[in-house]
């Protein structure tokens, strides 16, 4: 056959390729934004692990949205809402795939979103001019967590009823507003087929109306000012920093951290799949131990405690009262280490962040013990 | 009946095997992968005039004797120690029926120790040339021990009618190749010498990724990329293997994978959908990271990357291998013994006589004791082999929301083993007279209920 021949269907995908190209490049500059992946540089030293945890957030976030999309197709919220979830996990083909993949990558993304926020925090990447990425970052971690707190209750079997009802506590303690608050979220005085309405309505319109803002201006702030370095690598002369390029060099890891946290997503699923309980019954005793999620412990621990030393109303405005001031000091902490350089304000900072994340494991641990 | 019973709370016999088995099919399937890895590897350095590689190859055949010699062999036999004791009637059918085999396995293990020993001691001592027959030597007898145990592994879930029709009778010895060649042997032998090599060039990065790639960026890129292509045969045919494979399973066996996909219901059979599907994910994940993170990345290539893609191939094969281990159920050697140790050919018997009665391992005459603690017995004997008390499938969650009618129930159901039982796909019977069922009642009612979660 003759060779030109031969090569002619080749050529012929090449030029439909790169015309197609070259007609989304004319009108989205493509080939700006490769060459400027290229140009950006990631550093590159021994705490670069740490700058993967956001990227890890945001996998398990994407997992959600796919996840919950699929879940939207069988779930019925309202009186069916347990029976639906039922048929998801015990009757429908891969149903528990999906209902499980959705709940195992909720607390994993809780759980990144923890790692990804101290991670920050050690690294000093709420200085200037990154106090924006803290702040967002916050705003962020909160909706995280009511996303996680009103997907809960959604299956309604008797766990997710109780611990609901036991974590509904929390803003009940919030002193003037919290009986108002709660109550128009659970919308009456007990959770019923209304509440699962409220909590279904804030957990896949409310929130990802709230989340997708700022989770737009938080990586963009990422992208505008690049990776912080750590003080260990800032104290090094510029010629002893390393670095790799962000495209393709980065992003291949950043993909690859992506697939391992898709696999240990998987083992857990397949390994440990979500079960359902029986369905709730307000009239029936709580289950011996209930509690709320994990992530919700340490505040649920601290109303407990401050309730039993200081009975009535002033143990719970206590309680309300450490916590709020523990989320003002971390938001504030920009503020009070500004500086670049390592000195008093820096250490401060260190302690307060080192007392924030001990405290929150002893007392997430004590919780559990106390069950 | 001709042994005690072993009792690992918590775990369960079966849960230690499986640990001890997963790390041991780890190292002992580099030892075949790896065994060839290194004379060829060494062949062409040699070859292309590649000190350079040598050196990274010495090092890593040091890493391969540690490894291999020491872990390899120590959780080899740890595997028999725990076979040995958590189903002995297996244990003993196997030794009986495949003395020949163990015979010859036991002489190829010891050429391959000797030959990895002297092939990384006389490491630049002799003659590049017979260097290189004594890996090859090693390949060869690292081979033919996989040889022999896949067909004693693969017998115990296919091992053929011509050897079920002699079973029982004394005369098995005389279908030992029968039963050594049985359905599953060959597609089996493919799969697993297919994942012998990946799992030589996976330990191969490992090496690899010591060696500074801002430093030696060329060595270091063109050893990942060698290495990394010792994984695209078992890419490209392990799925069609596997297909045959699942051929040659009977399809009572077979249909056990279609039970997890709609539902996570009936016990943790539904875990042999799940377990393959883990499988599934993790072997492709292994292909992606090994292209895009150790072959486009090759020079921030590190040991946290080479560790976490060791770590994937030890989820695939841990699920593998627990997807093969149940696709057996109801039986640890197929239509032959049930996974309790229980002869299919005994159940008859054992339901008139009694299954205590033939129990040597009991401190007294049963007839004395209460039901509880015959219950316990027939519990230790016939359920203790898949079930804990409290911890891995553990009879207190398993039992938690029925009540004695309903444990009455389960266990006539199970004792009765209808054609129509649901269990019968993957539970053995339960063999005894009546007054030994209900014995087993009374003990199960006394577990402690515990909460699913």
């Amino acid at each position: 056959m003759d060779a030109s021949l031969s090569q002619e269907p080749n050529r012929g995908r090449r030029t439909l390729a790169a015309a197609i190209y070259g007609w989304v490049d004319e009108r989205l500059d493509l080939t700006g934004l490769i060459a400027h992946a290229r140009e950006k540089a990631v550093p590159e030293h021994r705490h670069s692990f740490w700058y993967y945890w956001g990227g890890i957030s945001l996998f398990f976030f994407v997992v959600q949205v796919l996840s919950g999309i699929l879940l939207l197709v069988y779930y019925r919220p309202g009186p069916e809402a347990y029976e639906s979830v039922r048929q998801i996990t015990y009757d429908i083909q891969f149903g528990w795939l999906i209902r499980s993949a959705h709940s195992w990558s909720a607390n994993l993304m809780v759980l990144a979103v923890f790692v990804h926020m101290f991670s920050v925090f050690f690294m000093r990447a709420y200085r200037k001019p990154r106090e924006f990425g803290w702040w967002t970052g916050l705003i962020l971690l909160g909706l995280t967590l009511v996303f996680g707190f009103s997907g809960y209750l959604l299956p309604m079997d008797d766990l997710a009823y109780f611990a609901t009802k036991v974590g509904l506590e929390i803003p009940a303690a919030i002193p003037l507003v919290g009986t108002l608050v709660t109550e128009i979220v659970r919308g009456g005085p007990e959770i019923t087929d209304v509440t699962i309405q409220r909590f279904f309505a804030l957990h896949v319109v409310i929130l990802p109306f709230l989340y997708l803002p700022f989770l737009a201006i938080h990586v963009w702030l990422v992208q505008k000012h690049g990776n912080a370095l750590p003080p260990s690598e800032e104290a090094k002369p510029e010629p002893e920093r390393r670095s790799i390029r962000f495209f393709p060099d980065f992003f291949a890891k950043d993909m690859g951290m992506w697939l391992l946290s898709l696999n240990i997503l998987a083992i857990l699923a397949s390994l440990f799949p979500w079960q359902l309980g029986p369905q709730a019954d307000e009239l029936a005793a709580a289950p011996q131990g209930i509690h709320p999620e994990w992530y919700f412990m340490s505040q649920f621990q601290i109303l407990k405690v401050f309730g039993r030393w200081f009975p009535g109303a002033v143990g719970e405005f206590l309680g309300i009262g450490l916590f709020t001031a523990g989320l003002i000091i971390w938001a504030v902490i920009p503020f009070i280490d500004s500086r670049s350089a390592s000195g008093s304000r820096a250490r401060t900072a260190f302690y307060i962040g080192l007392a924030a994340l001990l405290g929150l494991i002893a007392i997430t641990i004590w919780g559990y013990w106390e069950l | 009946m001709n042994y005690p019973f072993w009792d690992v709370p918590v775990l369960s016999g079966g849960g230690v095997i499986g640990l001890i088995a997963v790390y041991h099919l780890l190292i002992a399937l580099f030892a075949v992968g790896g065994g060839l890895y290194l004379p060829i590897a060494e062949r062409k350095a040699i070859r292309e005039g590649r000190e350079d590689w040598l050196r990274v190859l010495r090092r890593h055949a040091k890493f391969f004797l540690v490894l291999t010699a020491a872990f390899g062999t120590t959780s080899g036999v740890g595997i028999w120690f725990a076979i040995g004791l958590a189903n002995p009637e297996a244990t003993s059918t196997l030794i009986h029926n495949f003395v020949f085999g163990w015979a010859i396995e036991y002489v190829f293990f010891i050429v391959e120790l000797t030959m990895a020993a002297a092939y990384y001691y006389t490491w630049d001592k002799i003659d590049r040339g017979l260097h290189l027959k004594i890996g090859y030597i090693y390949a060869a007898s690292s081979f033919l021990t996989l040889v022999i145990i896949n067909g004693i592994l693969t017998f115990m879930l296919t091992p053929g009618e011509t050897w079920l029709s002699v079973a029982g009778s004394g005369n098995e010895a005389s279908v030992f190749w029968y039963a050594f060649f049985n359905p599953t042997y060959f597609p089996s032998l493919v799969i697993r010498t297919l994942i012998a090599w990946s799992l030589a060039g996976i330990w191969a990065l490992v090496t690899a990724s010591r060696i500074d790639g801002f430093a030696y960026p060329g060595l270091k890129k063109q050893i990942i990329s060698w290495s990394a292509k010792w994984l695209i045969p078992a890419f490209v045919l392990v799925p069609f293997c596997f297909l045959w494979y699942l051929a040659m399973v009977p399809e009572s066996n077979r249909q056990l994978l279609d039970l997890g996909i709609s539902t996570i219901g009936q016990g943790t059979f539904t875990q042999v959908t799940r377990s393959a599907l883990i499988t599934v994910m993790t072997s492709a994940t292994i292909i992606a990271l090994v292209y895009f993170v150790a072959v486009r990345n090759s020079r921030s290539f590190n040991l946290g990357w080479a560790i976490s893609i060791l770590l994937l191939a030890l989820a695939a094969t841990g699920a593998t291998e627990q997807a093969r281990e149940m696709l057996r159920k109801p039986y640890v050697i197929g239509d032959f013994m049930y996974s309790n140790g229980v002869r299919k050919y005994e159940v008859a018997k054992f339901n008139s006589e009694g299954y205590l009665a033939h129990s040597i391992w009991k401190s007294k005459d049963t007839s004395s004791m209460t039901d509880v603690d015959r219950g316990e017995l027939m519990f230790r004997g016939q359920c203790g082999a898949c079930h804990t008390q409290t911890g891995y499938r553990g009879m207190s969650v398993l039992l938690k929301d029925r009540d004695e009618r309903s444990i009455e129930n389960i266990v006539g159901m199970l004792h009765a083993y209808n054609d129509d039982s649901p269990y019968r796909k993957y539970m053995p019977p339960l063999v005894g007279k009546d007054d030994e069922m209900k014995a087993l009642v009374a003990y199960l009612k006394t577990l402690p209920a515990k909460p699913a979660k």
